[in-house]
């Protein structure tokens, strides 16, 4: 076991050294002069030919790309242009908000998904099956800047039930902007649920099960379900992820304070050591829960254990 | 719930606290900093402009009064002594001295603080205390529009213990002013909240409480305000504010802004040297249309370099007539009667290529081929300040109020390049009369000076003058007293909530 989350992580560190050169590349390839960002146009060019200096700017690429490295490997993504922080505290302080709507959504989807996956299987081409999937595409085709507006228009203006957006104590701002987060993850969490129980319903232990008497309740949870959750915790999982880095568009439209409005506020104001942490930041994430998905397989799956014992 | 505030309210309205009440205030952007040396954002302005006081008070009508200088006086072409207000108390309990002023200014033009307001107060030699209350500054030639630099956010008076101890936390979890409303906390990214100061020294305050929330995206902006769950909300977009309009329970508060929008030639570079080249342009660009298709009615066509709202501006001045004709005339007495190929720069602002975009296809109507490019920000700012342009789309905000930031920067031949001539184009007579402008105190011979430049710098056209633009602020019905300040960061401190 130790040996085979041993080998996820040693995996990770070529995926994660690919996706540093990638963000490197932002500061690299952005037009005009990074000094010149920083300090303003009217600087005088001794102090702008300072900060290169120091910068590294004057370096060579993999040079510039050494120096960088070795700061990020301890966290340092150095400091905001807009604010002057560090930008590794406003990250750290903005996460919260992020992971803790992401959680939401994916439980969200978790507790709507799974068992409108499993009704739609067990009754397949009923109408309960073509309503769940209908609204599942409809769920996976919305834009979410769209169905976050209507959301807002329909139940913080029409409705009057909820603020409409903000995060200003009280669970009511959590409720339209978890659902817009999670609605694309719903879709898929029942998509996939459907598939892989159709399969499992039609394997020979099913039937074997059916012909002792087993309870037909007992049957789809115990045994199906248990055996096809392999690929929907990877769906669960990728959805995680996804919502992490994904909550950028939710985010801004309800004037979440996370990662995603930090990100896109930090573009606009071409604030790019931001950029280039966030961008890290939502990496790191996406890796992390891909890591924590292999380990779980293995709980879910004991012959992935015994391959590596 | 709501029934239940509803209750609260009956109850704070039966016990005579009809005057408590927050004031919720929406603005698309979160701020910077609270430290007004190290920020000149306009989001970080509107707030800071609730906390701190500045010497000089420029009203809502541009007039200037005392602030936290009781009086001033001009002792020479180059020294003015201002006499500080006593008894005005710091939200810490410390009292205002002439060491806090000095100290301020200082730290704002000291080149290690890299203040990016620090340019309001180039103007300043020296600074010296003649004694505990009266702060002697020295300018470094003569600059009577000093009083309106003074008034300007960035130069807001700080308490000089406070940012000294707090350090690098001055402005995020420390902020100490002599205004109106004392800073509470500040959530990133969601809200800052700020109380009343009884103490205020200037007189009574509205709002027990207020908060200002970022609200990015503009339409929530606008159903926030709809749905009641915010008083006032800063910058509609046009669309949003025609729907307002409609509202009985919102009223617009649209105020003209200081901003000028301008296309500006490379008046160095062949054919824009020659004044013919550039009225025929002139005379080709149809300005009002491209405005009301733009701006849906939140902008007109500016006819002066300056807003109107500006002290100096020549608002009589005649534009260009739309005269296609004429145009190709004045191409022909210029030999270039079979047009030519050029290009028009803008940088990635969706409403600067929009404009853009019809400026081509105007000139195009005259035989003028126009390549429209678009650059990155600082790669546009740079090239245009090197001169490396034919034609270039840019905005210019007057922040105090007065023709000599607006005319200064953008015209006199000393400012060529990033300074802010990015035209290269000067006149003699137009240097003389901005440095003129500077130098007299009476304000009608001021006018008049800035009347005949902007009169010289029409008739020789380095500019297009394109437009000024409305700020389209709006409140609840039931908010009254909120007057918009053309600066763009409106005072609270009267406002009052039915």
């Amino acid at each position: 076991m130790i040996k085979y989350i041993f080998r996820r992580i040693l995996l990770l560190i070529p995926i994660l050294l690919g996706v540093t050169v990638i963000v490197f590349g932002i500061m690299f390839l952005t037009p005009g002069d990074a000094a010149i960002l920083m300090l303003g146009e009217n600087a005088p060019p001794a102090e702008l030919e300072a900060l290169r200096e120091r910068l590294g700017l004057n370096e060579p690429a993999y040079v510039q790309y050494g120096i960088w490295m070795a700061r990020v490997v301890q966290l340092d993504f150095g400091r905001s242009i807009r604010s002057g922080r560090p930008v590794t505290g406003e990250i750290v302080a903005r996460l919260p908000a992020t992971v803790e709507l992401a959680l939401l959504a994916t439980l969200l989807s978790i507790a709507i998904g799974v068992p409108l996956g499993v009704l739609s299987a067990t009754r397949p081409n009923t109408v309960v099956d073509h309503t769940a999937t209908v609204l599942a595409f409809g769920g996976l085709a919305m834009p979410v800047f769209w169905q976050g507006l209507i959301m807002i228009l329909l139940f913080a203006l029409v409705l009057d039930w909820l603020p409409p957006s903000g995060k200003l104590g009280g669970w009511q701002y959590y409720v339209l902007p978890t659902i817009t987060l999670g609605t694309s993850a719903i879709a898929a969490i029942t998509r996939m649920t459907r598939a892989t129980m159709l399969e499992t319903l039609s394997q020979d232990y099913v039937r074997t099960a059916r012909s002792k008497g087993v309870r037909e309740r007992s049957i789809t949870y115990r045994h199906a379900l248990r055996n096809a959750m392999i690929p929907i915790v990877t769906v669960i999982g990728l959805q995680f992820g996804a919502l992490l880095s994904g909550a950028v568009i939710t985010e801004t439209i309800f004037s979440w304070p996370g990662i995603g409005l930090l990100a896109i506020d930090s573009i606009r104001a071409k604030d790019f050591p931001v950029v280039q942490g966030v961008v890290m930041m939502f990496a790191l994430m996406y890796a992390f829960v891909n890591l924590v998905t292999d380990i779980l397989y293995a709980y879910l799956d004991p012959r992935l254990k015994t391959r590596y014992s | 719930m709501r029934r239940v505030l509803l209750m609260i309210a009956a109850v704070a309205f039966a016990f005579g606290g009809a005057h408590a009440f927050t004031l919720t205030v929406a603005q698309g952007s979160d701020i910077v900093s609270l430290s007004p040396h190290k920020t000149n954002d306009q989001p970080s302005a509107r707030v800071m402009r609730q906390i701190y006081d500045t010497l000089v008070i420029q009203t809502e009508e541009l007039v200037l009064e005392a602030g936290l200088a009781e009086s001033w006086e001009q002792v020479d072409a180059t020294t003015w002594d201002f006499f500080i207000r006593p008894g005005v108390a710091f939200h810490n309990g410390d009292t205002l001295m002439g060491s806090d002023v000095k100290f301020t200014l200082d730290r704002l033009r000291d080149p290690a603080t890299a203040a990016p307001g620090a340019f309001l107060v180039g103007f300043i030699d020296e600074i010296t205390l003649v004694d505990d209350m009266t702060v002697r500054i020295t300018t470094n030639g003569p600059f009577v529009p000093i009083l309106s630099h003074l008034a300007h956010t960035a130069t807001s008076i700080l308490n000089e213990r406070a940012v000294t101890e707090a350090g690098e936390d001055y402005g995020t979890s420390v902020v100490v002013g002599t205004g109106p409303f004392s800073f509470v906390s500040w959530q990133v990214a969601n809200q800052i909240i700020l109380d009343r100061n009884d103490a205020w020294w200037y007189g009574d305050v509205g709002p027990e409480r207020v908060i200002f929330r970022a609200i990015t995206e503009g339409t929530v902006r606008a159903i926030e305000l709809e749905a009641g769950a915010i008083d006032i909300a800063y910058n509609l977009e046009p669309r949003d504010a025609l729907r307002a309009r409609q509202n009985p329970n919102i009223t617009m508060a649209e105020i003209e802004a200081l901003t000028t929008a301008y296309i500006g030639f490379n008046a160095q570079k062949e054919p824009f040297d020659d004044v013919r080249v550039r009225q025929a342009i002139n005379h080709a660009v149809d300005a009002e249309t491209i405005v009301d298709v733009i701006f849906e009615g939140f902008g007109f066509a500016a006819n002066s370099p300056i807003s109107s709202m500006v002290f100096g501006a020549n608002t009589d001045l005649e534009p260009y007539e739309y005269d296609p004709e004429r145009a190709r005339q004045l191409l022909a007495d210029a030999g270039l009667g079979s047009g030519f190929s050029t290009t028009l720069w803008t940088n990635n602002n969706p409403l600067r290529i929009q404009i853009a975009e019809i400026v081509q296809a105007q000139l195009g109507e005259i035989g003028i081929s126009v390549d429209v490019q678009v650059l990155e920000w600082s790669t546009y700012l740079n090239d245009t300040a090197a001169g490396a342009h034919d034609m270039f789309i840019l905005g210019w905000v007057t922040v105090t109020a007065d023709a000599d930031y607006g005319l200064y920067a953008l015209f006199h031949s000393s400012n060529f390049g990033s300074a802010g001539n990015r035209t290269f184009w000067s006149s003699d007579r137009v240097d003389e009369l901005l440095d003129l402008g500077r130098r007299e105190s009476d304000p009608e011979l001021r006018q008049a000076y800035y009347f005949e430049a902007q009169e010289i710098i029409r008739d020789e056209a380095p500019w297009i003058f394109l437009n000024t633009q409305i700020e389209a602020h709006a409140t609840r019905s039931n908010v009254t007293g909120f007057v918009p300040h053309p600066a763009g960061h409106n005072r609270l401190y009267n406002v009052q909530k039915n």
